[in-house]
């Protein structure tokens, strides 16, 4: 029949085709392979494909392949799929608050005794060390690779056009977005954030609370979960915040791209969107610390490199190497400076320093000198599920739908207590 | 006709039976076995009994998700019905212009749910897409953010749906009208009855077996919707097109609940069993009227 | 010729422009943006033309996805599939056509029922079972779980209840096993319904999307659609014109095959193989 036969010769064509592709990807020989699952599009992922790459072409006893699988989420649930089904990948990177659950599960790889993972040089707030509380007294199982905190974002041109600064406080937050936004149709929005958990828990640092309280209970703050919330709600009931529609990763995608069109005057992001920012926008592009309330906190954010017990030894130790390799200063400071996100070692804030770059980049230490009020996440196997299924949805029916703070929160703090 | 032999049609039956037990049936008990317990894959399972099920009853995730895809499947079955039929009747005439309009209308219907996704993602883009665009030019101020908005979201998501569909639609009921006694049509022709009246009391009537077939083969494939709220909603904004399959997706494969998941596919399951009972009647009074 | 159905002269032309208008206008448009540079697709959204036509964007989709991989996969997966269900579709749709067993009732009501499941209920104790024989990203993976299709079953034994039975006694006379009747004397007379199927059943697992997402982890076992739903990648804003030509790339092999073989995918459509 003609029809399968043409199918089957493009088939044949097309297989052919394939040799010739698959060969540039296949692992040379001799060589230890390291699957590496990464969630970075963008300049991220070609910032991280050029440095597996160098790692590739500088050493002939490893092979690191990395593989794309979409959005944090979704390479997660990739992740935890694949360690159910036993073909997971030797390397990968998550975000912060499920490496306690991981850990607890037992499948991470403890890397102290890997040579040269204990003496890293890391910079306290963004190693395991003190991102969790007791951080340090626990097996290493996890090293920073892209550390960020939230940092703020003005139009340079529309604040001096105003003569005003950077907000300090919250009061300074309501006066600046007041006096920046402009109501008319098609006008501008003075404040714009994503409605996420990352920046709901800077609010509730700065609103003095924490999400766990001294005696374990998982408290979401209390009152000053309460408050950082209607903050939220007041600046958007009041027109002066634009929230951005969408979910997730959308919804921070929109935040950056109603700064960019000068549609919003200031926004919260993450220093991560640095570089992407100061090469598309049209004005000066000026970077802040957050404001306090109480107190100025930020929580730090990114991911960590974790290393998967279940891959055969030979390929763990290679991805340790690979690791070493990255937290070198060259790589350290490759990353940090064509990303935006912190320089996760002293020696490599050192070198920067010393060559100058933090003179004419100014904007880039405004995350790192943030970390002096940085504030660790609980150790606590439930904070992912906190966040993703309990509290995120609610931030964001709060917001939109200007539903009571405290009816929310309430809700939410009883759902965390419930057993799985 | 007797087989050959008398285990004949159980061995030409075999390998099908067989995949489906694998891949159906087996499933489905594990399903229901599963829907009682607590798993995140990563841990040992443990027994909740109906735990699961209490849960999603009462944190009114299933009531909110049933009606949101309800509400999404009707609008799709409605929508892309009228519009298959009134495209039906419009098309159904000789000539070349009629058959490329027919070949277009179809042609939606064979490519991916993704293409459409992502074509109708860049389109009804509330910054740069040409929908915004005509809007601007036309209406002062922002255009609507038809996926960003929760009151508007699911419409959109449906409209799109429809956009891809109205082709199935379209061809049965070409189909249909073609199957259509002529002497009867021809008669009421005769008769000198205008255009509207022969629709209502001719071709109308003829159509029913052909109107409940597309019916209810749209209502079943609309309740199993998902890859275009993957690729253009992600379920939201704020749950607003979580439709079932999505939910069941999105309980298993990100947020890992193995047991709740299951409990909802249950529930999910259950509720396409009911419409397909009622189908089954409806078809039944056909055939018999 | 028929008697047209209704709309007379002027109004329906018009509105014969209006509906293709609707339907052809987002290829048109989706083409246009893959030309398009990504600057130009921001600053002016409703420009019809691009300004400076480049085919950048599709360069940059050949350069970062390993394209002829995916190709290769999806293809073999969707021949596989399509192949295996004919396979599979020619005894059973024979047998429940015209052989009298018991329990024929309940063989078809089982195949019917599979079309209430969609792949996300089926996941989690399929997935397990694929893995725990290893294919998990493999092709095979892939292709099993889709092996059985109720509604080439069905369009078989529609097909072959117009067979008369006399034909078939003939050639048990002769001394023909049934599979060789099967196989060899009845699917020549229904070639026409299974090129339909082969076709129809092709197009729409080409275009498959779920079970590949949850199944696949790397390019072994990757398809298209996945890779190029990928490229709607997040963070940094939407590179459109990449999208699109990815898009372009991912919707030429359906429309092509559409373009070619209508009529059949038509009938395979609106054969209602199973009312009544």
């Amino acid at each position: 029949m003609i029809p399968r036969r043409e199918f089957l010769q493009v088939s044949a064509v097309a297989g052919t085709a394939l040799l010739g592709a698959c060969a540039a990807r296949a692992v040379p020989k001799g060589r230890t392979p390291v699957s590496l699952w990464f969630s970075y599009g963008g300049t991220n992922r070609e910032v991280l494909e050029s440095l597996v790459q160098r790692f590739n072409d500088g050493q002939t006893r490893d092979f690191v392949q990395a593989v794309y699988q979409g959005d944090y989420f979704e390479g997660l649930a990739k992740l935890r799929t694949a360690i159910a089904a036993q073909c997971a990948p030797v390397l990968s990177h998550v975000v912060g608050e499920v490496v306690p659950y991981l850990a607890e599960a037992g499948v991470l790889e403890p890397l102290a005794d890997y040579p040269g993972l204990r003496e890293l040089d890391l910079i306290p707030e963004l190693g395991q060390e003190r991102t969790w509380t007791s951080g340090g007294a626990r097996p290493l199982c996890a090293l920073p690779f892209n550390r960020s905190t939230p940092i703020a974002y003005l139009n340079g041109d529309l604040f001096a056009q105003a003569g005003l600064e950077a907000p300090r406080d919250w009061a300074e937050l309501r006066a600046v977005a007041k006096r920046l936004t402009e109501p008319t149709a098609g006008g501008r929005f003075g404040f714009g954030c994503p409605i996420n958990w990352w920046f709901w828990v800077a609010l509730v640092g700065q609103a003095g609370g924490s999400l766990v309280a001294e005696d374990g209970r998982i408290s979401l703050g209390d009152q000053a979960g309460v408050a950082a919330l209607a903050l939220w709600q007041e600046l958007v009931r009041g027109g002066l915040m634009k929230p951005p529609p969408g979910r997730d990763y959308n919804a921070w995608e929109q935040c950056n791209q109603d700064f960019l069109s000068g549609r919003v005057a200031m926004i919260w992001s993450s220093t991560a969107f640095l570089k992407y920012l100061e090469a598309h926008a049209s004005f000066k592009l000026i970077a802040a610390p957050l404001p306090a309330g109480s107190k100025r906190a930020v929580p730090t954010g990114g991911t960590f490199w974790i290393v998967l017990r279940s891959a055969p030894s030979a390929e763990k130790a290679a991805a340790a190497r690979f690791l070493r390799f990255m937290h070198e200063p060259e790589q350290v400071i490759t990353w940090a400076t064509r990303t935006g996100y912190i320089p996760v070692t002293r020696t490599a804030v050192r070198t920067l320093e010393q060559r100058g770059y933090y003179a004419s980049h100014p904007n880039d230490r405004v995350a790192l000198d943030q970390l002096s009020v940085a504030e660790p996440w609980p150790w606590s196997v439930d904070l992912f599920r906190i966040q993703r299924e309990i509290v995120q949805p609610r931030l964001e029916s709060a917001v939109i739908e200007q539903r009571d703070a405290s009816a929310i929160l309430s809700e939410a703090r009883a759902l965390a207590l419930e057993p799985t | 006709m007797k087989p050959s032999r008398a285990a004949d049609p159980y061995w030409m039956l075999l390998p099908t039976l067989l995949l489906l037990f694998v891949f159906f049936v087996f499933p489905l008990g594990k399903l229901v076995e599963l829907s009682l317990f607590s798993w995140d894959l990563l841990t040992p399972a443990h027994y909740v009994g109906l735990a699961n099920y209490r849960s999603l009853w009462r944190s009114g995730e299933l009531w909110q998700t049933f009606s949101t895809t309800l509400s999404m499947s009707m609008a799709v079955v409605l929508g892309s019905m009228s519009a298959g039929l009134g495209l039906a009747l419009l098309l159904d005439r000789p000539g070349r212009f009629a058959a490329f309009v027919r070949s277009a209308v179809f042609s939606a219907y064979i490519v991916s749910w993704v293409s459409v996704g992502l074509l109708f993602l860049w389109l009804l883009d509330a910054d740069s897409g040409i929908l915004a665009g005509a809007w601007r030019a036309l209406a002062p101020g922002r255009a609507p953010h038809w996926l960003a908005d929760p009151a508007l979201a699911p419409w959109a998501v449906a409209a799109v749906t429809i956009w891809k569909i109205t082709g199935y639609a379209l061809v049965i009921f070409l189909a249909g009208l073609q199957d259509m006694p002529q002497s009867v049509l021809e008669a009421a022709q005769l008769d000198g009855a205008s255009t509207a009246r022969r629709f209502a009391s001719v071709t109308w009537p003829l159509l029913r077996p052909t109107t409940l077939f597309v019916a209810t083969t749209s209502l079943i494939a609309s309740f199993q919707l998902f890859d275009v709220v993957r690729v253009m909603t992600q379920g939201g904004p704020v749950r607003s097109t979580t439709v079932f399959v999505y939910a069941i997706y999105e309980q298993l494969f990100l947020d890992l609940r193995v047991g709740r998941a299951s409990a909802e596919a249950v529930v999910f399951f259950g509720i396409l069993l009911l419409l397909t009972g009622a189908q089954f009647l409806l078809f039944r009074d056909q055939e018999s009227g | 010729m028929r008697p047209g159905s209704g709309f007379g002269g002027g109004l329906g032309r018009a509105l014969l422009c209006v509906v293709a208008l609707v339907w052809l206008f987002p290829y048109l448009w989706m083409g246009l943006t893959s030309l398009k540079p990504l600057a130009e697709i921001i600053a002016s959204p409703t420009a019809l033309w691009p300004k400076k036509p480049t085919l950048d964007a599709y360069r940059e989709v050949f350069r970062s996805l390993p394209l002829a991989r995916y190709f290769f996969n999806t293809s073999v997966m969707a021949l596989g599939i399509a192949a295996l269900q004919i396979l599979l579709a020619l005894p059973a749709g024979y047998a429940l056509a015209k052989l009298r067993f018991r329990g024929k009732r309940w063989a078809l009501g089982l195949i019917v029922a599979t079309l209430l499941v969609p792949a996300q209920v089926r996941f989690v104790p399929v997935f397990s079972l694929l893995a725990s024989v290893g294919l998990v990203n493999t092709l095979t993976g892939l292709i099993l779980p889709f092996g059985v299709s109720a509604l080439g079953t069905f369009l078989v034994r529609q097909a072959l209840l117009s067979v008369p039975d006399a034909q078939i006694e003939a050639a048990r006379i002769d001394g023909a096993s049934e599979l060789y009747i099967v196989y060899r004397l009845l699917t020549p007379l229904l070639k026409p319904t299974l090129v339909s199927f082969f076709l129809f059943s092709f197009v729409s697992h080409w275009n498959d999307y779920f079970w590949p997402l949850v199944l696949t982890t790397d390019e072994h076992a990757r398809t298209l659609p996945l890779a190029i739903a990928l490229l709607r990648e997040q963070g940094t804003g939407v590179r459109w014109h990449l999208v699109m030509a990815g898009n372009v790339i991912l919707s030429l092999p359906a429309l092509a095959v559409f373009a070619a073989a209508q009529r059949h995918l038509l009938r395979a459509v609106s054969m209602r193989g199973f009312g009544g």
